[in-house]
């Protein structure tokens, strides 16, 4: 590891630093410093994973098609073995709000987790600060050349980050755009330059989008943009888990030599090296206390811990703990605010499986004629014409079998000689009932129609309608 | 002036942020509700495609949503202005 850079002052910036007027807020440009250790293993593994899904999800093929394809020209969303429909939206909506759910249960348990290891815009940060780290080198490289006259070295080293950073931002873009549109096609379509208009601009725009957020705004996202960064601490209480400096043992800070032993000075065990400060990528000093910008990346602990262990200290002055642990109380895992988010988290998920497994993948619309309300035929009888829309929300092909039924002696005519759906497609059905006007009790009595697959009774759906006579 | 202490890039994108993420919201509801073709019944004569369709309406729900959120940020800036002026003797 790198010594230590400053000693004796807690101040975080030297005041040679540039003060950047950067996108959002007038601050000073935060350079973070690269980390080791435990905690930094552990979220490259989570950067990795979740951009690994990222980028690899929309090549991967199901059962012949995309496995995750949120078809928006054809309304269609395929995903792995279902296919959802516009109607379905009610899935996408208790999708979400488990999601919701979710999240304020583990930020009740365990903190901002989240943000540090699952956050894409964590995620994307530290993937473009890798890149950065390997263009213009580590933290004082960094520092230096932004502090030097513009001249050819340094413009090549610029041209060459935010090139690196165009790419992989355009890749991402690309990426996004295909879990929308078909990506093998899309990718065909990039290669022979005949995107269309559309994707072109969605591709840009969230490539662009990405460029800003992950290698301009960075902290500054979490920091002024990022509602749940604002209303987390509603759902944190003394027995959350929390990244904190032990004020007890490290007070008072101060520098010393490894052999000196602190207790003859009257010193604690924080040694005032600011290695928190400098790893931290929203640029906090975590001995401050709790602050909201803390997004508990974890950073400081590695970097704290490898002083500690340096020095023949005990690790974890800085540490994962609670504030009643920090007290010296005892932490509880299970307390009401937990109980009542597991509580709503289980019936949500049980009816969210429940209706997913209930599914009819079929669907009937009734349309009566615009046109007439009803006719008398040759025979004297009643007619009323529908339109029947059938929509076949399974993957395989049907049969159906249609009855219909409410009035005494009904007689039902098709146009068609069967009912056949390919998969995925929809059938406009004209259909003629007629009625023997003895049989009507009213002006408009109600028919039920009653839609089944020959080859699967489960496939079935009944739907209402009126049937209109002149009584 | 309390008008003066807020940058005006924070202004923007207090306004062009949340109105960023309604508008999502908003097009999403609509468009599952509404397919863009049966939008127009008499036949799609402009050749944009649904893609397109989607497009548009995303900005042009960002656009009421952003108009909203401006006429919030100017309330709520005068505002601050009034009370601000009332505090001083």
């Amino acid at each position: 590891m790198d010594a230590p850079e400053s000693k004796g002052t807690a101040a975080p910036r030297q005041s040679d630093e540039q003060v950047t007027q950067s996108l959002y807020a007038k601050q000073e440009k935060i350079y973070p410093r690269e980390v080791h250790g435990l905690y930094a293993r552990l979220r490259t593994l989570g950067v990795l994973g979740l951009l690994g899904i990222y980028y690899i999800t929309p090549w991967l093929q199901w059962d012949g098609h995309q496995a995750v394809l949120l078809d928006l020209p054809a309304r269609k969303f395929h995903i792995l073995w279902f296919t959802f429909w516009p109607q379905d939206f009610i899935y996408l909506a208790a999708l979400l709000i488990l999601a919701g759910l979710t999240l304020f249960f583990v930020t009740a348990i365990a903190g901002r987790i989240w943000c540090g290891y699952a956050c894409p815009q964590t995620v994307w940060t530290e993937a473009f600060l890798w890149i950065e780290r390997k263009v213009e080198g580590d933290r004082m490289k960094q520092k230096k050349l932004d502090a030097m006259p513009l001249n050819a070295r340094k413009f090549r080293i610029k041209a060459t980050k935010h090139a690196v950073w165009l790419l992989f931002s355009l890749w991402t873009g690309f990426t996004f755009v295909g879990y929308f549109s078909p990506i093998v096609e899309l990718g065909r379509n990039v290669m022979t330059f005949n995107l269309g208009p559309w994707e072109t601009f969605w591709i840009f725009f969230y490539g662009f989008a990405t460029y800003g957020n992950a290698g301009w705004m960075r902290e500054q996202v979490c920091k002024y943009m990022c509602p749940y960064a604002r209303f987390q601490s509603a759902m944190f209480d003394k027995d959350t888990l929390i990244i904190s400096y032990d004020e007890l043992r490290g007070e008072p800070r101060g520098s010393r030599k490894r052999s000196t032993d602190p207790k003859a000075v009257g010193l604690g065990d924080c040694i005032d090296c600011t290695l928190c400060v400098q790893v931290c990528p929203t640029g906090i000093d975590i001995r401050n206390g709790l602050q909201y910008e803390c997004i508990a990346c974890s950073a400081c602990i590695d970097a704290c811990d490898d002083v500690m262990e340096k020095m023949g200290y005990a690790k974890g002055l800085i540490r994962y703990t609670t504030e009643n642990a920090l007290e010296g109380l005892k932490t509880h895992i299970i307390r009401p605010r937990i109980v009542i988010y597991a509580i709503f988290l289980a019936v949500i998920m049980a009816l969210f499986t429940y209706s997913i497994s209930q599914r009819v993948s079929l669907g009937l619309d009734v349309i009566r004629d615009r046109n007439r309300l009803y006719r008398e035929t040759d025979e004297g009888l009643i007619e009323n014409v529908y339109i029947l829309k059938v929509l076949n929300m399974d993957a395989a092909a049907h049969e159906y079998e249609l009855r219909v039924s409410g009035i005494e002696g009904l007689q039902m005519y098709m146009d068609l000689p069967e009912i056949r759906v390919p998969g995925g497609d929809v059938l406009e059905l004209p259909v003629r009932l007629r009625a023997d006007e003895a049989e009507l009790q009213e002006r408009s009595t109600e028919v039920v129609f009653e839609l089944v697959a020959t080859d699967n009774p489960d496939l079935s759906v009944t739907e209402h309608a009126r049937f209109l006579g002149p009584r | 002036m309390a008008e003066k202490k807020i940058p005006r890039v924070q202004k923007c994108i207090a306004v062009l942020w949340p109105s960023f993420m309604v508008a999502i919201v908003a097009t999403g509801l609509f468009f599952s509700a509404f397919d863009p073709v049966d939008l127009f019944p008499f036949g799609n004569e402009t050749g944009i495609s649904r893609l397109g369709v989607y497009t548009l309406g995303f900005f042009a729900f960002w656009l009421i949503t952003a108009v909203s959120g401006v006429g919030t940020l100017y309330f709520a800036v005068t505002n601050c202005l009034r009370t601000n002026a009332d505090k001083q003797p």
